[in-house]
């Protein structure tokens, strides 16, 4: 049962592969859902969760590019497990802090992508896809994080507006 | 001892993750393909479904927009034509001219179409049984397709215009000049017996003239592609781009005579 949670996490990164990822996009920035996710898990679950939740949400990602998969599978892997030691190793109870960890997570994985899929024009793509896809996400998580934290409740809203 | 067992159980998984990635990164394609599969069927086709029906959704809008309008502006046409109609009809009484007879539309689909890269005769989904006859003609929203060439109880074959046996008597549309509609399998279609100093531009609509009684006059058959007058020749070499795309028929009409 403890792994249902995680397959709807699956299913909400394929759901905004194929739906919400083109409605989000602004301009050249995507959200990265997926590195998102792995680095959320990482950061509220135990090492083990992480390394295998990354697995299966790199093979999910890669589902359209088999050649791929397992690069993407690795890749994100890794990367939760490193989340998950940063967040042993220093202290991310600040929102900040946990946004930097985000931030850098999905600047990471954006450019190990860029370079697993051996893009043209690369360092054109670091800034006009990696830098601000890693921003818009670290938008999103922090909107995630307002919303865990209690910062920003229905409560609120209903009073603001 | 317990901090020991935590990491051996941590290596182990990480160890299977490895080999796991590894397998699929240097693995047979076949196999990251079956993965894929899965993956596709589990996780990405229910989305790729409601992907597909919203972009329906959102196109039969947006087509039913269009068709409003057009069925707005065609109303108000369609008054203007049934008033020139009553208009014509009294006209032809003082005059003493014969009546010409009124059609209705029967809708019908195709249901196969023969023929090699050019279809020459489709077949449809109304026959005796909808009082369908031989030689009435066809046509689709853009013009006219050909006429019924055979008839069964639920079925008709109709002999389209790119059949090099079907013939159009035909007249252009701004110049009442005459000719006759074919198709040459080498030429396409072609405005035959046209006269040398007749009056045509490419560009210009050619439509059934009504000679011959298969066609009603007015139906549009096609629009002047070229003009070749040759000097020593009594008659123009005239090709012309059809109305209609045989390649893509779907829904038709037959003309009944209103009598039926």
């Amino acid at each position: 049962m403890r792994i249902i949670p995680f397959i709807l996490y699956l299913f909400l990164i394929a759901m905004h592969e194929v739906i919400s990822s083109d409605l989000t996009t602004v301009y050249t920035a995507v959200i990265n859902l997926p590195a998102l996710a792995v680095l959320l898990v990482a950061t509220y679950k135990s090492e083990v969760v992480s390394i295998w939740f990354g697995f299966a949400a790199g093979v999910v990602i890669a589902a359209g590019m088999p050649d791929l998969m397992g690069w993407h599978a690795l890749i994100l892997s890794v990367l939760g497990l490193t989340a998950f030691h940063v967040r042993e190793r220093l202290n991310l109870d600040s929102l900040y802090a946990k946004l930097l960890l985000i931030l850098g997570g999905v600047l990471v994985h954006n450019v190990l992508v860029l370079i697993v899929t051996r893009s043209d024009e690369f360092l054109y793509l670091l800034w006009s896809r990696a830098l601000v896809g890693g921003i818009l996400t670290s938008l999103v998580a922090w909107l995630f994080f307002l919303i865990k934290e209690g910062h920003i409740t229905y409560a609120k809203m209903k009073a603001l507006f | 001892m317990s901090n020991l067992s935590y990491k051996s159980i941590r290596n182990a998984h990480f160890a299977v993750v490895l080999v796991l990635a590894v397998v699929l990164i240097i693995g047979q394609p076949a196999v990251n393909g079956l993965v894929s599969q899965v993956i596709l069927d589990g996780f990405y086709y229910p989305f790729f479904h409601i992907k597909k029906l919203l972009t329906e959704v959102k196109t039969v809008s947006a087509e039913n927009d269009q068709l409003r309008s057009w069925v707005a502006k065609s109303s108000v046409e369609l008054s203007f034509l049934e008033e020139a109609a009553r208009e014509n009809i009294r006209l032809r009484s003082i005059l003493g001219f014969e009546q010409q007879p009124g059609y209705r539309l029967l809708p019908a689909t195709v249901v196969s179409v023969t023929g090699g890269r050019m279809p020459i005769s489709a077949t449809i989904n109304r026959g005796l049984a909808d009082s369908v006859k031989v030689q009435q003609p066809v046509i689709n929203q853009v013009g006219l397709v050909g006429r019924i060439q055979e008839v069964m109880p639920g079925y008709a074959k109709v002999q389209l215009l790119t059949d090099p046996l079907n013939r159009v008597a035909a007249r252009v549309a701004s110049g009442r000049e005459m000719g006759i509609v074919r198709y040459l399998v080498s030429e396409g279609m072609v405005l035959d017996n046209f006269p040398n100093q007749g009056i045509v531009r490419p560009g210009d609509t050619i439509l059934s003239s009504g000679l011959g009684r298969v066609y009603p006059p007015g139906l549009k058959v096609g629009t002047v592609r070229e003009i070749f007058r040759p000097e020593n020749k009594p008659y123009s070499e005239i090709r012309l781009e059809p109305a209609v795309n045989f390649h893509s028929l779907e829904e038709l009409f037959v003309l009944m005579p209103e009598t039926q």
